[in-house]
């Protein structure tokens, strides 16, 4: 191990840099209003939670959580995901007070990196969650809120991939012999290694109705064309009835364009339970951010009512964000020590035009001429003209 | 019109075998590609270009949505572990991963040496059999390894076994089959998806 340089940061670790801490402000502020508008309250949680509760739940990989122990011998984890701490408080205090929730938060996660440099340990993450409402307009409504988000951004190309986790464990389940194999296909489509999930399929040595009917299904559900299609894999058709339903109102409302189902959809958050979706954006080689319904999140905090949201990544999300000039006057005024008190009058006139006005000292400059070229305006007041 | 698809292909011989296909499947492609040092080739009829990358930087290409789909070895992908979409077998470039050593050798008790290009496959493999191993990772020329005494096996890709039989080694374990995959990047799977599912069923028409 070679010793820590002096400007070293931990493994995954960044600076946010002025230009990029402007850019993440502007996007959360777009996110802060289009979700209060919608009626969703912010709220924050702590960054350390103990590791039993929402480390544990959290469904992040144990090696990617960030543990510590506090003075009294109780590990804690830097929160992984907002998720599960916004269920903690939920279910602890906020449902007995309004029902059905809607909350919202715009804060970091920490997931530890094992993976070569280059991917963040910490990021941002802004979201919402509608908890303590089963019906198929909260889960719309968590759709149709990401779809505004995303139009509010000004992404034009983006899409929405909805899938559902009851109606796909029902077929593996049906179609496999045992509860390993099931697990094993799962993987395998959380992975979206189709290549795989065959070679499984043909390994596992089922009866061939079994085995023919996964393959079909794998064949049919990546090039879905309805979702009616799926029925035929399926005994109990309630899953399906969700899904149609969902898709007639998110048609109704004029967005189908921005979504596709696919039935294959699968996330390593298995704490979903119901439909669950990943969200995808041009220019950007990774998802932006996904959601689902979690009821099964709330059954760990001894909840029956049901919760539904999603959270997008904000780094991601600033590689997608249209580019635009920021278009602001940052004017610099000069001047010489007898001129200090003329200097914060002439700034303060100034600011109150709306211009971000910096007062420097001539004497306080190394080098006048490339300090001055980072602004769009320089006021030397010993010249008493604008150049 | 639709919007122009990247595609990695590793440069080399799956190459040849690769693009054959692609001709096979009905694309209109030039018959012959001068694979002197260009790394990039317009196709306008398709639509296409190809980027030519090292087999082993294919998927970090497709991983990071710069190329939409690529080709890659299974062992690469073993290896590397990257968020790509494995959407087809194409069954060409058939081999597979093995350890190997000197004929009627044990493994040594204490710590036994591998030696790979392949250092995350040979130690999940390890792992998973319960065997701790010190893994040694070389950039080529492995087989050399156990005949100078740096370890008691090397894990390697095996196609014919000539290489191996040339230097006096023997296959012990057969680790996993290989063979070139069709990738695709995640995003590119859902914005691009109408394309992406044509090739793929156009490949698989004429996967052997």
């Amino acid at each position: 191990m070679s010793a820590i340089k002096k400007f070293e940061k931990p493994i995954g670790m960044r600076d946010t840099f002025p230009g990029i801490y402007e850019k993440i402000e502007r996007a959360k502020r777009i996110g802060r209003e289009v979700f209060r508008s919608r009626g969703f309250d912010f709220i924050e949680t702590p960054t350390l939670e103990y590791y039993d509760t929402v480390g544990k739940a959290s469904a992040i990989s144990d090696a990617s959580l960030f543990k510590l122990v506090d003075s009294q011998g109780n590990t804690l984890v830097l929160r992984p995901d907002m998720t599960t701490p916004i269920t903690r408080v939920a279910t602890s205090k906020l449902l007995k007070e309004k029902i059905p929730l809607r909350l919202a938060y715009a804060a970091n996660v920490f997931r530890a990196q094992q993976m070569e440099g280059g991917r963040p340990a910490e990021f941002g993450q802004m979201g919402i969650e509608i908890i303590g409402d089963k019906t198929v307009f909260a889960d719309a409504e968590v759709l149709i809120t990401a779809i505004e988000l995303m139009k509010e951004f000004g992404i034009e190309s983006f899409k929405l991939t909805i899938g559902h986790a009851g109606v796909l464990h029902d077929i593996l389940n049906d179609y496999t012999d045992h509860e390993e194999q099931r697990e094993i296909l799962r993987t395998l489509l959380v992975e979206r290694n189709y290549v795989g999930f065959e070679e499984a399929v043909h390994e596992f040595g089922l009866p061939a109705t079994k085995a023919n009917a996964l393959l079909e299904f794998i064949s049919e559900a990546t090039n879905l064309a309805s979702i009616e299609d799926m029925e035929k894999y399926v005994r109990k058709n309630d899953g399906i009835e969700y899904m149609k339903q969902l898709s007639k109102l998110i048609n109704a409302y004029g967005l189908s364009q921005y979504v596709s189902f696919d039935f294959t959809l699968s996330s390593h958050m298995n704490y979903y339970t119901g439909m669950l979706f990943e969200i995808f954006a041009s220019g950007s080689g990774f998802p932006l951010g996904n959601g689902g319904r979690y009821d099964g999140l709330l059954h760990l905090f001894g909840s029956d009512v049901g919760a539904t949201g999603f959270s997008i990544r904000i780094d991601r999300l600033l590689e997608v964000l249209p580019k635009e000039e920021l278009k602001e006057e940052t004017v610099c005024v000069l001047f010489d020590d007898e001129d200090f008190i003329k200097a914060l009058e002439l700034a303060s006139t100034l600011r109150r035009q709306g211009a971000r006005v910096t007062v420097q000292s001539k004497r306080g400059l190394i080098n006048k001429e490339a300090f001055t070229k980072l602004f769009s305006r320089v006021v030397d007041l010993s010249q008493e003209e604008t150049q | 019109m639709s919007s122009e698809l990247t595609i990695a292909m590793p440069k080399g011989r799956i190459f040849e075998e690769a693009y054959q296909m692609l001709i096979e499947a009905g694309f209109k492609l030039p018959e012959e590609v001068e694979m002197s040092r260009k790394l990039m080739i317009e196709i306008p009829e398709e639509n296409i270009r190809f980027i030519l990358a090292k087999p082993m930087d294919v998927p970090v290409y497709v991983e990071h949505g710069v190329a939409d789909i690529g080709i890659a070895g299974k062992d690469v992908l073993m290896e590397q572990q990257r968020n790509v979409h494995e959407l087809l077998d194409l069954k060409i470039s058939k081999c597979h991963i093995a350890s190997a050593g000197l004929p009627n050798t044990e493994m040594d008790e204490i710590a036994p040496r591998i030696a790979t290009k392949y250092p995350n496959i040979a130690m999940n493999y390890y792992k998973g059999i319960g065997e701790q191993v010190e893994i040694i990772e070389l950039n080529g020329s492995v087989e050399l390894a156990p005949m100078i005494g740096l370890a008691d096996r090397i894990v390697d890709i095996v196609s014919t076994g000539r290489t191996l039989k040339e230097n006096g080694l023997v296959e012990y374990e057969h680790i996993a089959d290989v063979s070139s995959r069709l990738i695709a990047n995640p995003v590119s799977y859902r914005m691009k998806n109408e394309r992406i599912q044509e090739i793929v069923s156009r490949l698989k028409k004429v996967v052997k």
